[in-house]
């Protein structure tokens, strides 16, 4: 588990290497190994026999995080409390034999397993852009648990130390050395082995700041002055972002204010109490289930249709160079891939490479890609205004604009020069794919790549099927994108597919609310609030009216004569065709817009739509809006518009943005309790209608204690 | 039953609260002593008499700190049987003595008290004590506590106080000040402050401002609409989702400026004043004290106006004369809206707005300029009220003799 190798100058080089494992993970079991070892290395000490000690590990990762599994399934505060706090203890004891010790980093060191890098004295790392360090635990909605954030707080000061926790990033080794997690790099583990011995060699004592006289925190603690301000102003900007939704950040805030001001050990215990709080907290529950557990079952390739070889594309071609195209050719370049641009003409394409040019540049600056691999990426780009440049690409995805004409044109173009194999993806946003297919020569092989805007942040692809698409295209269009880091889910080809068509219930029950007589500003203030990114009236205006109604025309032609209209729809109907205000474009929609974009809500809306409900409640506005969205939800797992619920609950939360913090769509109603959800369904089916009925597939659950997974 | 009687109510002028302010010269213990020793020579006191001094202070802590109330009466040389204590409800703390002078008195367990404030903003400024409410991320997230001037802009938004409208107040207040100065309505309480050789400091406050008008008022810029931007905004938002957008109204011209001063009552039953040949000026009739929500903060003193009121069995519309005091415009006006008082009866001689706030101090400088102008007037009843921080409201119902 660890070998122990000792050198001529003293330096005991310690390497983890769990047995019957792939990787390195921490847990009781190395806890227990390392007991003997800092006893035998204390020993050493005593006797003068000891110079440092250099942790590194014997496989591809460094150390992995902790043991979700087994948080998850915690129930107990004293036992997660203790659990967290002997870790701490192990960390103690490996910062103090009295020895330096260098942790030389050759693999990915994330959350616990980089709690114990922060043990050590000094970290080096390996430049491998593959590395990631840092502490993502707050994605997850919890916090490093064993002193980490408070080593933080006193190796980088309080306000980098929240950034650093709180921005849930996995760092690269550059971005690592940039932000100050780790001291030093290394080109590859023999120079890293080489600087860990000659820094061991010229430093004497191994004691920390925090053990040493007059040793002090960076910048000062939350008693000094100008830092008190920059926490008001951070605690500040925290509840401008989080609307007091997201408890790991305002815990790991108040853990560095508090552990500031009192000793080092105190600090810790203090943070493992907060831990502990996060640990038993819902909000941990639901972010782990979607952002953990759901993620990795997507990634494994559960609805992956089965039989069908990995496809490795090497070279695409992207047609349309708009944001939408460009945000393709970038995320493909950084994920290795050849990328052919076309456009009407050649400058027109190249519009496509300058903005990825010009996103790599802001990388460079915060040390995600490096100069070199930024000019091997740009030389990976052609632009061209011909399709013949197609001939060789494993696939073609077209980004157009939303017309039909247009874009059939383009398919036509393309799979003139395209070989029979290659697949071609439509980046269609509401016409359906089965249609436009119909201008394909190869149907089989026509798939519906849905991306989202900005393309390099959104983590989600919706792969379209139409009627054609072949599973074995549907195999390859999720290897494609898997390859460039997205997430794939797997939809039918419904009127907007799952994402668009679930965020159209909850701008209509938005609507709803103002036509029963909600303040406007209530509305949009109260969806925020509960976790949505934008208010329903304010995303209406953005996505036009005229969107919005085609959406619910469609469901109403799908659903025929069962379909039941929604209130929002008279509403609707009188905006655009009585006042003439369609939205955002026209600068006229529930809000009015100036030249720079300010909205302010339109000065006649209460007129039209008076303000009657004075004493709302603040729940049943939240819940109608949430709920609208949440069974719309399961109406697509019913339909079999979606697959699965891991599918839907991540389609949810990075398709629209429902609330991450209750963990998407259908975790919400785990949150929630399902009976007690099924119970409020039916009384708002009650009191506003049959859109709150629920669709059988939940309701067959009701009682049996199980949850929708 | 015992009552609370005032005998006689001193202040000191009010100075800029900054470096170039008059009494930033001086100690904040040289201010409350000034006060001590006014009411010792006003009333020729033997200070063996007073049973107790309760003074309150907004941030006490360095030079206000330790209780500045036993040590002022130390300094001022005031008899060692004395005691003192330094209380803090945050803006209203000057009333809150007053009154909690008045619940000794009328209790029967002391006859005599002096109760006031201090605050030398200049030397010890605002929030140097820090707290859990608005330096503790955790308290503060949980509670929604945010920035009193946002809490005014809150209000004035809500309310439909737009610039124009509390602009227009906060002249008005410029105006009767310089007014009264001019008439000399304030000389009955001012004590002009010294220094040690007797050499005059300061005699009149300082932040009057007579050649202000609404065009100059209206070009200063919001000053608090950047703090808001940080999030308090949102916060404000979150507790009151019906409004769009907070408006930030207030500025420095229509906010009460951070100033320096100390005020002293002197309080005590009736046989005691008898006993010492003191002329009772009033009596304490009713006094009200209350928190409400706390983010909006400052609508606290029409439902603590409203407590003393029923106390004793009357209604706005027996007060003859009203002092708010004028932290924000807004929260002026939503108090003479929410008790529909008159203007000409609602701070006549201008307020915090025109002369500033010194915290502490403010409550007692309140209650003596309302007695004063009282008398001037020859009214019969009065009503001192004040907003307060997190929410609280405090009241005092005076009554003359």
């Amino acid at each position: 588990m660890i070998n122990y190798k000792k050198d001529t100058d003293k330096i005991v080089t310690l390497t983890l290497n769990m047995a019957g494992r792939n990787i390195n993970i921490i847990n009781h079991e190395i806890g227990k190994a390392f007991i003997p070892v800092v006893k035998h290395l204390k020993a050493e000490k005593a006797k003068g026999e000891l110079k440092g000690v250099i942790i590194t590990s014997g496989k591809k990762t460094f150390l992995a995080g902790g043991d979700l599994d087994y948080l998850m399934s915690a129930k107990d505060a004293e036992e997660i409390y203790n659990f967290s706090q002997k870790l701490e203890s192990f960390f103690k004891d490996l910062e103090s034999p009295g020895v330096p010790v260098v942790a030389a980093i050759n693999g990915t060191a994330l959350g616990t397993g980089f709690e114990m890098a922060l043990a050590c004295h000094h970290r080096i790392v390996i430049d491998d852009p593959k590395i990631r360090l840092g502490h993502p635990e707050v994605t997850l909605g919890l916090m490093p648990g064993s002193g980490g954030v408070i080593r933080l707080l006193w190796g980088l000061g309080l306000e980098q130390a929240y950034h650093v926790l709180t921005d849930g990033r996995r760092y690269t080794p550059n971005e690592a050395l940039k932000v100050g997690i780790v001291d030093d790099i290394a080109k590859d583990e023999h120079e890293m082995l080489e600087k860990a011995k000659i820094w061991l060699m010229k430093t004497n004592e191994g004691r920390r700041p925090w053990h040493s006289e007059g040793g002090t925190i960076p910048h000062g603690t939350a008693r000094d002055k100008n830092i008190a301000q920059i926490i008001r102003k951070i605690a500040a900007e925290l509840m401008h972002y989080t609307h007091n939704n997201y408890p790991a950040k305002q815990a790991i805030l108040n853990t560095l204010v508090e552990g500031s001001k009192v000793d080092f050990d105190t600090a810790t215990k203090i943070q493992s109490r907060n831990f502990t709080n996060l640990v038993l907290g819902k909000e941990f529950r639901n972010m782990a289930k979607a952002f953990w557990f759901d993620f990795n079952e997507i990634k494994s390739g559960g609805n992956r249709p089965k039989g069908y070889g990995k496809f490795r594309p090497k070279k695409i071609g992207i047609i349309g160079a708009g944001t939408m195209g460009s945000g393709i050719a970038l995320v493909s370049v950084m994920r290795g891939l050849e990328v052919i641009i076309k456009d009407i003409s050649k400058p027109v394409a190249d519009r496509g490479k300058s903005y990825v040019e010009k996103k790599l540049r802001e990388y460079i600056d915060r040390g995600r890609v490096s100069e070199t691999e930024k000019k091997m990426m740009l030389d990976k780009i052609t632009t061209t205004e011909n399709s013949k440049s197609f001939e060789d690409c494993d696939l073609v995805i077209e980004a157009v604009f939303e017309n039909e004409l247009v874009k059939s044109k383009v398919t036509q173009e393309a799979e003139e020069h395209m070989d029979e194999y290659s697949l071609f993806g439509t980046n269609t946003l509401s016409i359906p794919v089965s249609k436009l297919a119909k201008a394909s020569n190869r149907p089989e092989n026509y798939v519906g790549l849905h991306f989202f805007p900005p393309v390099d942040e959104v983590p989600l692809v919706e792969i379209v099927q139409g009627e054609k698409t072949s599973d074995e295209t549907i195999a390859r269009a999720f290897d494609f994108v898997k390859q460039i880091r997205k997430i794939p889910i797997i939809v039918k080809d419904n009127w907007g597919f799952y994402a668009a068509r679930v965020q159209n219930t909850f701008i209509l029950e938005g609507i709803t609310l103002l036509q029963e007589g909600y303040t406007p500003a209530l509305i949009d203030n109260i969806g925020i609030q509960a976790g949505m990114p934008k208010g329903a009236l304010e995303l209406a205006d953005e996505l036009s009216l005229e969107i919005i109604l085609k959406y619910e025309q469609q469901a109403a032609e799908h659903y025929g004569a069962k379909y039941i209209q929604h209130p929002a729809v008279k509403v609707l109907d009188k905006m655009i065709n009585e006042y003439k205000r369609t939205g955002k474009k026209r600068k006229a929609g529930f809000y009015s817009y100036d030249e720079n974009g300010n909205k302010q809500l339109w000065e006649e809306l209460t007129e039209h739509f008076p303000t009657t409900q004075c004493n709302y409640s603040r729940e049943e506005v939240i819940e109608r809006m949430l709920f609208a969205q949440v069974l719309e939800a399961v109406w697509c797992y019913q339909e079999k518009i979606i697959r699965s619920v891991a599918e839907g609950n991540l389609g949810s939360i990075h398709g629209w943005g429902f609330p991450p913090y209750k963990g998407g769509a259908f975790q919400y109603i785990n949150d929630y309790g399902v009976d007690t959800f099924i119970e409020k369904c039916q009384m708002y089916e009650k009191a506003h209608g049959q859109r709150f009925s629920v669709p059988k597939i939940l309701l067959k659950k009701k009682g049996t204690g199980e949850l929708i997974e | 039953m015992n009552e609370a009687y005032i005998f006689d109510a001193v202040r000191t002028p009010r100075g800029k609260g900054k470096r170039e302010g008059a009494l930033y010269q001086v100690k904040p213990i040289h201010l409350l002593a000034a006060t001590l020793n006014a009411i010792k020579e006003r009333n020729q006191l033997n200070t063996k008499e007073i049973d107790d001094a309760v003074i309150g202070c907004v941030t006490p802590v360095n030079d206000q700190g330790a209780n500045i109330a036993k040590a002022a009466l130390l300094y001022a040389g005031w008899d060692e049987g004395v005691g003192g204590m330094q209380i803090n409800r945050f803006c209203a703390s000057g009333l809150e003595a007053v009154n909690l002078a008045a619940m000794k008195v009328r209790s029967g367990w002391e006859d005599l008290v002096v109760a006031g404030g201090i605050e030398s903003m200049s030397r010890v400024p605002l929030e140097s004590d820090g707290g859990a409410l608005m330096f503790d991320p955790e308290v503060q997230n949980k509670v929604g506590y945010i920035p009193q001037g946002v809490a005014a802009d809150l209000i004035a938004t809500i309310e439909g106080f737009d610039r124009k409208r509390v602009d227009a107040y906060a002249l008005q207040s410029y105006q009767r000040a310089n007014f009264a100065y001019e008439n000399n309505y304030f000389e009955k309480s001012i004590i002009p402050i010294h220094d040690k050789n007797g050499l005059v400091l300061l005699d009149k406050d300082e932040e009057l401002r007579p050649n202000t008008n609404l065009d100059k008022l209206s070009k200063l810029n919001p000053a608090f609409a950047e703090i808001g931007s940080w999030g308090y905004d949102t916060m404000a938002l979150n507790k009151y989702p019906v409004v769009e957008r907070i408006e930030h109204v207030h500025t420095a011209g229509n906010s009460s400026g951070v100033v320096d001063g100390a005020s002293l009552v002197l309080v005590g039953n009736k046989e005691k004043g008898a006993a010492l040949g003191l002329k009772p000026r009033a009596r304490i009739l009713s006094i009200g004290a209350l928190s409400t929500e706390p983010t909006i903060m400052l609508q606290g003193p029409a439902p603590a106006a409203l407590k003393a009121l029923k106390r004793v069995g009357m209604t706005p519309k027996d007060i003859e004369l009203w002092e708010m005091n004028e932290a924000f415009a807004a929260a002026v006006l939503k108090f003479q809206q929410d008790m529909d008082i008159s203007d000409d009866i609602l701070n006549v001689n201008g307020g915090a707005i025109a002369m500033g706030h010194p915290m502490g101090a403010t409550g007692a400088m309140l209650l003596g300029t309302l007695l004063d102008e009282m008398e001037r007037r020859d009214l019969s009843v009065g009503l001192v009220t004040m907003c307060v921080a997190s929410g609280m409201g405090v009241a005092t119902i005076l009554e003359r003799i």
